[in-house]
């Protein structure tokens, strides 16, 4: 990456200094917080539970008087009331009739995101600042990639319409079997940006290269590819760039509850999008901000005083944050999410996620970077790492011996590699811990 | 309506112009083999070179070759008022949520905001006051289709065709009952229509209303079934004619940058108004 590359301000808010812009955030959450208090019985409710008063807030420091709210609170506040719909609105600002709703699902449940258009206006806006940093420009077609029932597709439609971007719908859904679909896309219309889902990426290479067509070839004029959905490892972002040979490979970290964060083109960190969220990263035990580049608790709260409010929301991520001032110029500190906290796990002494374990074989083997791998639960249970990777090609395959020799080192536990004849390219980017069983059902 | 001379600067018009100076009637498979024939112009002839659409849409209809309809936002506006008067056929009231388990790249689903489409200044949904959610239009969420309902509480539900078998065992397996919760179901084809016997089987199964809808969006089409008559109203957006084969061609007077003129919807029997609840509107039965 440039040295000195110093990312272009989208606006005034990009110019500010790291101190204005924590000024900034404090008269945007002083209102946010207030806004809670006096119109949103989920926050009130928890607000008098804690003894928190909202008018005392004064600095950010006066966040960490506010309880953290986590999926299992919103299930709750929804299960135990009479009317599940009034239960969701209790956290949402100013709903109306002209709402659309978006779904978070994930392993304890699906609970509902409400979009009013205020929201999608205030949203809209700090996303494309977010895609501008990314790299986005007027002209170029938007392949539309979320679908309706995601939040990031809320926001498509206003980014487009910022940039004056014309949009390019692409049928079906963002499943691998409609990856011929949007190879067509970017056929036709040549995008310069693209936003994609990370496996998507490599259902799309491999759809292409079916039909003869080379990843450069696909990928031909796209000047920025964004992934987003897993954290990328610096291995997987340079595969990336060798396979599509796009000069730009970024990242935007989002979630449905209004976290946002992209990285400059430096990409050592994600700068948190300030006019979307503020976020901290606490010890999980004494729930105090952990020092830069240790690894705690995602939290952040929206700044946006429209539709569903997430303040101080734990989405169970687990990341790191730098505080020290970027190169680019952008004033907002950087954050890394690492993975899920619910896919942590123990071997020996440490205690890795699985991107961890993506990160040690790249870096100790770089020609297995981008490799599709599992890492097995019986491996686990046994006090070992037993990965399983998808049989390397050529002289990769010599390889496995040095992955094992040198990941068990690192670590300092027993590694066993096993190279299997297939894994579903879902599987590329971060491993997941499946059953061995479950690895071969997958195939 | 676009004159025969904006047509002529389409290549897949010019090559069909009669005498008369109207193209010959054509339907998804002519589209296709003109797209077949020049594969780098994603909409097949039917949007005048030089021209960057602000909406580009892929037909999910047609696969390879894959193809495109275009539109500018006042088009899009137009398109979806046709939606906003089928559903307030049907009935409808400010304040309730309409709930679709179908792509978002449906037109019925991206015509219902302004929060699913750029360039659409105000969705069907939005100018009847009601509340939006798209479920994911694959059969593995049907699951979550029925916790929408029962946590949002709709009062419409739109269902593509293929998911009201699975949509239906879900809510049977949760327990949960549409009657009395929700004003009407409709469901949606790729192309074309469900049978009206496949509609009441599943109006039986469900125990609401259950209507059709007929959809092609080559030539921007879509129309619903009326709860009286039972034949599809055609919205004043679209003229109809009867051609000497029994077919019905369709024309969709806002189609501009990428225009649907004649398009052949097959055999069908076309009544020009006649209908107690829209006397005017031309009616198709297919």
């Amino acid at each position: 990456m440039l040295s000195d590359a110093r990312t272009e301000p989208f606006d005034d808010l990009d110019r500010l200094s790291p101190e204005a812009l924590d000024r900034w955030w404090t008269r945007k959450l002083k209102r946010a917080v207030r806004l809670a208090f006096d119109e949103l019985p989920f926050y009130r409710e928890r607000f008098a539970a804690a003894g928190f008063d909202p008018t005392r807030f004064r600095t950010l420091d006066d966040l960490r008087s506010i309880p953290i709210s986590r999926k299992e609170d919103l299930l709750t506040v929804t299960r135990n009331s009479k009317s599940k719909f009034d239960a969701v609105k209790s956290y949402a600002a100013a709903p109306d009739a002209r709402m659309t709703v978006s779904l978070s699902s994930g392993t304890s449940g699906t609970t509902f995101v409400m979009h009013t258009r205020r929201w999608r206006k205030l949203q809209g806006y700090s996303s494309s600042r977010a895609h501008w940093w990314a790299g986005l420009r007027e002209g170029t077609p938007l392949v539309m990639s979320a679908p309706a029932w995601h939040a990031y597709a809320s926001i498509q439609p206003s980014i487009a319409m910022h940039f004056s971007n014309p949009c390019v719908v692409v049928s079906g859904t963002f499943l691998p079997r409609f990856a011929d679909r949007i190879v067509d896309a970017m056929l036709a219309f040549r995008p310069r940006f693209l936003t994609m889902f990370l496996p998507m990426v490599f259902s799309i290479l491999a759809t292409a290269r079916r039909d003869g067509i080379s990843g450069d070839q696909l990928f031909a004029g796209v000047e920025t590819l964004v992934v987003t959905g897993a954290p990328i490892t610096p291995g997987m972002r340079s595969h990336l760039q060798d396979l599509t040979r796009v000069k730009r490979v970024a990242e935007i970290a989002g979630s449905s509850e209004n976290l946002l964060a992209v990285d400059c083109a430096h990409a050592a960190g994600l700068h948190v999008v300030p006019d979307t969220c503020y976020v901290e990263v606490l010890d999980r035990k004494s729930g105090r901000p952990v020092a830069d580049g240790n690894r705690g608790a995602v939290v952040h709260s929206s700044v946006i005083p429209a539709g569903s409010l997430y303040l101080r929301y734990d989405g169970g991520d687990a990341g790191v944050i730098d505080r020290s001032l970027c190169p680019c110029g952008l004033p907002s500190p950087r954050i890394k999410l690492l993975g899920r906290w619910e896919d942590c796990f123990n071997v020996g002494d440490n205690t890795l996620l699985p991107y961890d374990v993506q990160f040690a074989l790249e870096t100790e083997v770089p020609e297995l970077r981008g490799i599709a791998m599992v890492i097995t639960r019986e491996g686990l249970a046994d006090g070992m790492l037993r990965l399983l990777l998808a049989e390397p090609s050529g002289e990769a395959a010599t390889l496995l011996d040095q992955a094992r020799a040198r990941l068990s080192r690192r670590f300092g536990v027993p590694v066993e590699v096993s190279a299997v004849r297939d894994l579903p390219l879902r599987f590329k980017g971060v491993p997941p811990i499946l059953s061995e069983r479950e690895a071969a059902s997958a195939a | 309506m676009p004159s025969s001379r904006n047509l002529a600067d389409c290549r897949f018009y010019r090559e069909r112009m009669g005498a008369d100076s109207k193209p010959r009637p054509w339907g998804i498979a002519e589209l296709e083999a003109f797209a077949t024939l020049d594969r780098g112009d994603p909409f097949a002839g039917r949007v005048r070179p030089g021209v960057t659409p602000k909406l580009s849409l892929q037909l999910e209809a047609t696969a390879d070759p894959s193809i495109w309809i275009a539109l500018d936002p006042p088009e899009l506006d137009r398109w979806a008022v046709v939606v906003e008067r089928m559903w307030k056929r049907w009935g409808t009231a400010a304040g309730e949520t309409i709930a679709f388990f179908d792509y978002g790249s449906s037109p019925l689903v991206l015509l219902a905001s302004s929060g699913y489409v750029g360039y659409l200044r105000r969705g069907a949904a939005e100018r009847l006051g009601l509340t939006a959610i798209c479920n994911d239009g694959v059969a593995a969420m049907a699951g979550r289709m029925v916790r929408i309902v029962d946590a949002l509480e709709p009062s419409m539900l739109i269902v593509r065709r293929d998911l009201t078998a699975p949509f239906s065992a879900a809510l049977e397996a949760s327990g949960v009952s549409l009657a009395n919760r929700i004003r009407w179901v409709a469901i949606s084809d790729v192309e074309g229509c469900a049978t009206a016997r496949e509609t009441a089987q599943l109006s039986a199964r469900l125990g609401v209303a259950v209507w059709r809808i007929l959809r092609s969006d080559a030539a921007f089409l879509i129309a619903g079934e009326c709860r009286n008559c039972r034949a599809f109203h055609l919205d004043r957006a679209y003229l109809a004619e009867s051609l000497p084969s029994g077919h019905v061609a369709i024309t969709t007077r806002f189609a501009r940058t990428c225009p649907a003129v004649r398009f052949d919807i097959g055999v069908a029997l076309l009544t020009n108004g006649g209908c107690s609840l829209e006397p005017r509107a031309q009616r198709v039965e297919c």
